[in-house]
């Protein structure tokens, strides 16, 4: 049992090494996604029955003692490790058939397979260390494997670019947590995340340690303001890397967070405040960018942040919680955080790796060019519906579970606090049911222009693997089967927020609502709803015609609805943040000549926050050209000159 | 007895800087490997065995054996012109030399009343260093840059032997590696860009620049 965690990561070290000895890379590759997939399988059972035995905190490497102290098994580390695993699984299996097309076409694709083994590998480790270098380490490393997988297609200069920018940006969240570990270690005078304790006793200190923090972690997740290199490197990322960098990795930052509340406890009522605005804020402009893309990767890149956003309303909810001592608010708040970080892995990771198998299909990422996939694949469209379903928050599929929880707590809380809260409540209730909507519009946007209607461009055939089959397969399961039964995962999840706060007595608010009840009465519709399509589609005549055709006959695929006109009207309100620029080239006589209409959205925090500062550095750092010299005799001149002066210096200082 | 070979290290140092035969470079550079050899072996003379043996075995080898006559192949090999033009005068590279190696001893003078350390042995060392460096900024030949750069190398090697009795034999023994790999290098790097670069000078390398 307590061998099983080392065997599973041991498993990932031998698929890295295996797949660079291994002839052919054919071979390489099975041999890669079998013992991927088996060592992710033997960390999920690790992780879920340490879960569920609720054990002391003890050793996750028992042949290493010396080491002991620098990993950590606490409740939310092992929550996460299930995120992690429950995500990797499909994903390596999607990367059989994915990858396969690249051996076709003669592409180097071991750089991928090591560099994604060890991703998976090191991103487990991650959660689990608790010393602040050791973290460090190991978040420097799962993010130079990430950028290493998405060189798959090095080639293209869009690849270059956005892996770049993702590069670049995590290094920024890089160097802020360097200064939120320094000063955590300043303070408390130790390394370990168990000796991590700093209050707002201790002054500036505090609100520095807390702003790094909230800095580089959020930066990860992709909070609205810091998200622009979320749809740089997520579209360019091959699909497998695409759909774990979303479903999991950027949650790393969220579990960053939660370690944030546990080192510095109590947060001031303010910061569950400032935290619940730049969620709703991050939620709903999230959504909205989303409508106005029609890349379809970029779009889910979108959607990733909404969802971000999503679970940090759930954590503001439970920081307030906190500071006036409501545990149910702080159950429903935390809890439906974690729900929905489990939640959106599942369903993120389905659409990614769907939109993967579009994209090679297709060979473009643009939908407007995509039409009728329904009629080649109607299995991998029902997936694809599904993961639509679930992430708009639709019942009775698993992303309404964890949304349902946190508009619980926004009732629960606006019941017990007092003040102004009741309005706050009101205003987040509102926020968050709108974030629905627009996700609903966006999902029929995508769901209907790629799905329905007629093929836009000439498509000979749809292929979906088998294996791509299995993998969406499983997920599409994993969101039915959590939003019939919650109760399955609610009692891990209570165990995971009492077990990271160390309150060792399990709260019972995970079983305060009648579930059985909602299971029940979801089972019931689903069947309905099974039912009459069975009886749709025996009983009544149907009319057989092009798709929309509205008894036009003369009708090409050019004159079906367009994705940019369906979103158009909710966009045009929100057009100054969204920054859509349209251009036009209409015909001014009567007579009909050649016109054309383009329109794109572009990142309003890319264009007037990221991008100025990143200029304005470059700039300042070219005017120190005239110390770049060809000669190495002048470098090293400048570094004696410098030496001497920081020894007198230090010599001349008291 | 240190002290003196210590002594005897920086006036190695001082020739150094006034010649300007190539020959004389390797052969120093020899010699400074051999004395470093000894001093460091000079703390443990009372109970010697195997295992204290190794390193200065090994560093005798590669600094006073295998490294110079690499050097001098290079020399041979691509035909190096053998005495170098200074670009600066060489009494006052000398009188600069001189001037900030008293400078160095007389500050170790004064730290040694803070810190345990040997003041001469230590003295030498940093002197090594920033002479290494001098070498470096004042000479244009690369091979030269070579010699300076394992001068520097010298002094940091006496560096731990005069802060810490002993410094972790695996330490030692890797620096060693580093420095044997870097003198390859940068060996088979003037060796490849000798056929573009025939002066071997680094005041033209700016003309690698893209």
């Amino acid at each position: 049992m307590d061998y099983l965690f080392l065997i599973g990561c041991s498993l990932f070290i031998i698929g890295a090494i295996a797949s660079v000895l291994i002839q052919p890379v054919r071979k390489a590759l099975s041999f890669f996604v079998l013992i991927n997939t088996l060592a992710a399988a033997i960390n999920l059972i690790f992780a879920i029955k340490r879960l569920i035995e609720l054990p002391q905190v003890s050793n996750l490497f028992p042949v290493f003692p010396q080491y002991a102290s620098m990993f950590r098994a606490d409740g939310l580390a092992l929550f996460f490790l299930l995120i992690i695993t429950t995500a990797a699984i499909p994903t390596v299996i999607s990367t059989y058939s994915y990858l396969k097309h690249y051996i076709h076409k003669e592409t180097s694709v071991r750089v991928f397979i090591i560099s994604f083994s060890l991703l998976l590998l090191f991103t487990q480790l991650l959660v689990f260390a608790n010393h602040g270098i050791v973290f460090l380490v190991f978040w420097e490393l799962m993010t130079l494997t990430a950028y290493l997988g998405m060189l798959l297609e090095k080639e293209k200069e869009e690849v270059q670019k956005g892996s770049f920018v993702f590069f670049t940006a995590t290094h920024l969240a890089t160097f802020f947590l360097y200064i939120f570990f320094f000063l955590l270690n300043d303070n408390c005078g130790s390394w370990l995340f168990s000796d991590f304790h700093i209050s707002s006793a201790s002054g500036t200190v505090f609100y520095l340690v807390c702003l790094f923090g909230f800095l580089g972690f959020g930066m990860k997740a992709g909070f609205m303001p810091m998200h622009f290199w979320l749809p740089w490197a997520h579209p360019i990322a091959p699909a497998a890397l695409s759909a774990f960098l979303s479903g999991v990795i950027i949650k790393t930052g969220i579990y960053g967070i939660f370690r944030i509340i546990e080192f510095c406890s109590p947060l001031p009522v303010w910061m569950g405040l400032v935290i619940l605005t730049v969620s709703l804020f991050s939620a709903v402009f999230g959504v909205w960018y989303a409508l106005a893309q029609h890349d379809i990767k970029e779009l889910l890149a979108y959607h990733s942040i909404e969802n971000i956003g999503i679970i940090g309303i759930g954590i503001g909810l439970g920081v307030i919680g906190i500071t006036n001592s409501i545990q149910p608010l702080v159950w429903l708040g935390f809890g439906g955080a974690l729900f929905h970080t489990f939640n959106h892995a599942i369903f993120k990771s389905l659409l990614f790796l769907g939109s993967g198998v579009i994209c090679h299909n297709y060979k473009t990422r643009n939908i407007e060019k995509m039409g009728g996939i329904v009629h080649h694949a109607p299995w991998f469209v029902g997936f694809f519906l599904i993961g639509s379903i679930a992430i708009s928050g639709i019942p009775p599929l698993n992303g309404f579970m964890s949304e349902f929880l946190i508009f619980k707590g926004f009732f629960n809380g606006a019941a017990a606090l007092g003040e102004y809260y009741p309005l706050l409540m009101l205003l987040m209730t509102a926020g968050l049911a709108f974030v629905g909507g627009l996700a609903l519009m966006c999902f029929t946007k995508i769901n209907s222009i790629m799905f329905l209607g007629t093929e836009r461009s000439r498509l000979d055939s749809f292929k979906v693997s088998r294996t791509d089959h299995t993998a969406m397969g499983i997920l599409a399961f994993l969101c039915i089967f959590f939003g019939i039964f919650p109760q399955s995962i609610l009692g891990i999840i209570s165990s995971a927020v009492t077990l990271s706060r160390n309150e060792l007595d399990m709260h019972p608010y995970a079983m305060f609502t009648r579930w059985e009840f909602l299971t029940v009465i979801f089972a019931g519709v689903l069947l309905i709803v099974m039912v009459m399509i069975i009886w749709k589609k025996f009983s009544t005549k149907q009319r057989i015609s092009d798709a929309w055709g509205c008894g036009y006959t003369p009708q090409t695929p050019r004159m079906q609805y367009t994705a940019s006109s369906y979103a158009d009207e909710i966009n045009s309100i929100a057009s100054h943040t969204l920054q859509i620029k349209k251009h036009a080239i209409l015909p001014k006589t009567m007579f009909p000549k050649k016109s054309n209409f383009v329109s794109h959205s572009e990142d309003f925090s890319e264009k007037r926050i990221a991008a100025p500062v990143y200029n304005y550095i470059v700039s300042k750092i070219n005017s120190f050209d005239f110390l770049s010299k060809t000669d190495i005799r002048f470098y090293i001149s400048l570094m004696l000159v410098i030496a001497v002066i920081y020894s007198i210096i230090a010599i001349i200082w008291p | 007895m240190e002290n003196v070979l210590s002594i005897l290290f920086c006036l190695t140092l001082l020739y150094l800087v006034i010649t300007a035969r190539l020959k004389t470079y390797v052969g120093i550079l020899r010699a400074q490997g051999i004395l470093l050899s000894v001093i460091i072996i000079f703390p443990f003379l009372r109970h010697l065995s195997v295992h204290i043996l190794i390193i200065p075995l090994m560093s005798l080898i590669v600094k006073a054996v295998i490294i110079p006559r690499f050097i001098n192949k290079i020399i041979i090999d691509l035909d190096v012109k053998r005495i170098i033009e200074p670009n600066i005068q060489p009494f006052n590279f000398l009188l600069l030399s001189v001037a900030s190696m008293s400078v160095i001893f007389i500050m170790s003078h004064v730290l040694s009343g803070y810190t345990p350390i040997e003041t001469i042995p230590f003295a030498s060392a940093f002197s090594a260093i920033v002479i290494g460096l001098l070498l470096i900024i004042f000479r244009e030949k690369l091979i030269v840059h070579v010699v300076g750069f394992l001068i520097l190398e010298n002094g940091i090697f006496l560096f731990g032997t005069s802060i810490a009795a002993e410094m972790p034999t695996i330490v030692e023994l890797g620096a060693l590696l580093d420095i044997l790999v870097v003198v390859f290098l940068m060996g088979i790097a003037v060796n490849k860009i000798s056929s573009t670069f025939t002066e071997q000078k680094v005041t033209v390398l700016g003309g690698l620049k893209d």
